[in-house]
């Protein structure tokens, strides 16, 4: 059995599954926002970014891993609902080509001013998890306390998300905010804040993965910490369908294992080329996504 | 009709300043040219001749402006003439770019890797080919890039705007790693370097000024190199943009349904628009590498895909003249940068120093895409308008 677990396959899948589980999220939060304002949120590895720079450097620099890692929560829904208020409320109703360029050029404006205050040298966050794997029988099993942190963290990020939508009263409305905006509106469903707090909650979960990225042991906390990770979950959520939450989930996990195995027998460097390969014929096979049932668009 | 009667009188004016300030032999040469662009720019003012002769007016215009811009460089230092060949390389990048928004409606977030695309081809055959002409460089690089935006371009007969931005945003994070990938051809992290550099003619050096160093004058030939191969990039474009090509992608941009009911293959129109794009984003990147002699892998990162995006958004999405603008303001970009950051007493090894650039730039780029979609030449466009009508009310 340990000879089994320690195993060259098995340790692929487990770190496959604890680098899919980051993806998933990023995918998850760029569904949120989909699904309810069909917009592609390009600024979302940046403004979780931001939300950590935020909590772990500029308001809590001394405090608890765990109290900084709240206030860095609660920066992220503020900087999803400003950004939402202040600005992609300019950009509804526009040609679908306007709210990408604007969400890229507030990348460039987030990541460049994270640069300009913050500077572009890493800085690791104090996290109580060990990043060295466990071992089996005198043989390491490819996960670590941290590994199994960012797991369970993903989880309980997913099943709040999950129970959000389907178990509440708010997450009916925001259902129906995004599936039908005139009817829900008719019925008194305040469709412009179920909005909103689809920013929110989307930047809520963004400000999560950051933080997880970011207390990674040898990556650390960069301006540009989130932009490999970005490319990653919008692969996994442009395979998935961007209309598919659970369909992302799969997904993300899946690329996961997949590219650690690619970066295992064949070549680390090669992974974001598979990735690119994947993506483009998933594409072509089936352009609204693996998870997504066909629809007709509307014209 | 009285301005393009004083631009053709400058332009005239201009002629024969050359010619009387040109002192080798081959001046004579020079001058013949230069007569028979003037008699171009003469018809080039008469109204009735333009309507009749679409294509010869655009080739009348680029020649023009080529010919204006090359006698300039003759004249300027050599830091302005850098700036010239940095401008004139961005702006065919932009053509290209401009291209597939303003005409088919689809974005591309990976432009500044189809530009390392060509870079890298054209450094790989002069690399191998090293006495083949500079022309052979370029096409090969036209043709990389063309066959890399064919096989991005595939997925895009099926998908819509945001998805194939996505798209092409993760070929720009995955450029470096391509590169990589092929290390034993484009030389890694340290990239290549050219086997020799661009030289000048003979001709030229005896027609400068004895005073001018010679690097100087192997400046003022890049720079006519640059302008010659913009000049074709842009008079191909400007028909492309009034064919039977261009007018079916509008109609795709505009409504993709009413196209296909028209008879145009959507699949087709997109595709052709991505390799053309993509095409053109490679030649301007070629440009630049004979210009700099050198090719490093940094240069075509993601922040260079972003920066060709905002200058096409500020200069004007879909014109001509919106490239010619962005090229401008990504010429002078770098040195405006320095002289704010003197303004404002910052230190310029400093982390906002170092980030103005991106700060500026993404500013700009949210504020043109909310506030003026249409960007400088939508506004200069629709101010010339405005103008153009009060003056005519008061005619009346």
């Amino acid at each position: 059995m340990n000879a089994f677990l320690t195993s060259r396959p098995v340790s692929d899948i487990l770190t496959g599954v604890t680098n899919g589980v980051v993806y998933a999220l990023v995918a998850l939060s760029l569904v949120l926002i989909w699904r309810s304002a069909r917009l592609l949120n390009f600024a979302q590895g940046a403004m979780a970014m931001i939300a950590t720079y935020v909590g772990f450097v500029a308001i809590a620099p001394h405090a608890n891993y765990w109290v900084a890692m709240v206030v860095s929560i609660v920066a992220g829904c503020l900087i999803g609902a400003l950004t939402e208020r202040g600005l992609v409320r300019w950009l509804y109703g526009k040609p679908e080509l306007n709210p990408v360029v604007a969400m890229v050029g507030f990348l460039l404006v987030l990541e460049s001013v994270a640069a300009a205050i913050w500077s572009t040298s890493s800085r690791g966050l104090p996290s109580s998890f060990s990043p060295i794997d466990w071992q089996l029988g005198g043989r390491p099993l490819a996960l670590s306390p941290f590994a199994a942190y960012e797991i369970v963290t993903a989880l309980l990020v997913m099943g709040f998300i999950a129970g959000l939508f389907r178990f509440t009263k708010l997450g009916l409305r925001l259902r129906a905010a995004a599936l039908a905006p005139e009817v829900s509106r008719l019925l008194g469903v305040r469709v412009n804040r179920m909005l909103t707090i689809g920013w929110v909650l989307s930047s809520g979960v963004g400000a999560v993965t950051a933080v997880l990225v970011a207390s990674n042991y040898f990556t650390g906390l960069t301006p540009t910490a989130m932009d490999g990770v970005f490319a990653f979950g919008f692969i996994a959520a442009a395979i998935g369908g961007l209309d598919s939450p659970g369909g992302a989930l799969a997904s993300g996990v899946t690329l996961g294992i997949v590219l650690q195995f690619v970066s295992d027998y064949v070549n680390a460097n090669d992974v974001i080329l598979v990735a690119l390969g994947l993506l483009i014929v998933s594409l072509m096979v089936r352009p609204n996504g693996v998870f997504t049932r066909d629809a007709q668009r509307r014209v | 009709m009285r301005a393009r009667l004083a631009v053709a009188v400058a332009f005239v004016a201009g002629v024969v300043a050359t010619a009387l300030l040109a002192r080798a032999r081959v001046a004579i040469v020079l001058v013949v040219c230069e007569a028979l662009f003037a008699a171009l720019a003469a018809l080039w003012v008469s109204p009735t001749w333009r309507a009749a002769h679409p294509v010869a007016t655009r080739l009348a215009q680029t020649v023009m402006t080529v010919d204006a811009l090359g006698v300039v460089s003759a004249f300027v230092s050599t830091s302005v003439n850098g700036n010239l060949e940095a401008g004139v390389s961005m702006t065919i990048v932009l053509l290209g770019l401009s291209f597939l928004t303003g005409s088919s409606g689809q974005i591309s977030l990976g432009h500044g890797a189809f530009m390392g695309v060509g870079a890298f081809a054209a450094a790989i055959w002069a690399n191998h080919h090293a006495h083949s002409p500079i022309v052979i460089a370029l096409l090969a690089a036209v043709v990389a890039g063309a066959a890399v935006g064919f096989l991005l371009g595939l997925p895009a007969t099926r998908l819509r705007g945001p998805y194939l931005a996505g798209m092409t945003l993760a070929f720009a994070v995955a450029f470096g790693s391509i590169l990589n990938a092929f290390s034993s051809w484009t030389g890694g992290d340290s990239g290549l370097q050219l086997p020799t550099a661009v030289s000048a003619p003979r001709w030229l050096v005896d027609l400068l000024p004895p005073s001018d160093s010679p690097l100087a004058a192997a400046t003022v030939w890049l720079s006519q190199i640059s302008l010659v191969v913009a000049g074709v990039a842009l008079f191909a474009m400007s028909n492309l943009f009034a064919s039977r090509v261009g007018r079916s992608m509008r109609l795709v941009r505009d409504h993709d349904v009413a196209a296909e009911l028209a008879g145009v293959s959507l699949p087709r129109a997109r595709v052709v628009a991505f390799v053309i794009s993509a095409a053109y984003a490679a030649l301007g990147g070629a440009l630049s590498t004979l210009v700099n002699n050198s090719v490093s892998p940094a240069t075509y990162g993601f922040a260079l895909s972003i920066t060709i995006l905002a200058l096409m958004v500020i200069g004007g999405i879909g014109t001509i003249p919106g490239a010619m603008i962005g090229g401008l303001i990504f010429a002078y970009s770098t040195s405006s940068i320095s002289w704010i950051t003197a303004r404002l007493g910052l230190n310029p090894q400093g982390n906002l120093a170092s980030q103005l650039n991106g700060i500026i730039f993404g500013v700009l780029l949210v504020g043109a895409i909310v506030a003026a979609p249409m960007g400088i030449a939508g506004a200069g466009r629709q101010l010339a308008r405005r103008w153009r009508e009060r003056h005519h009310l008061r005619a009346n």
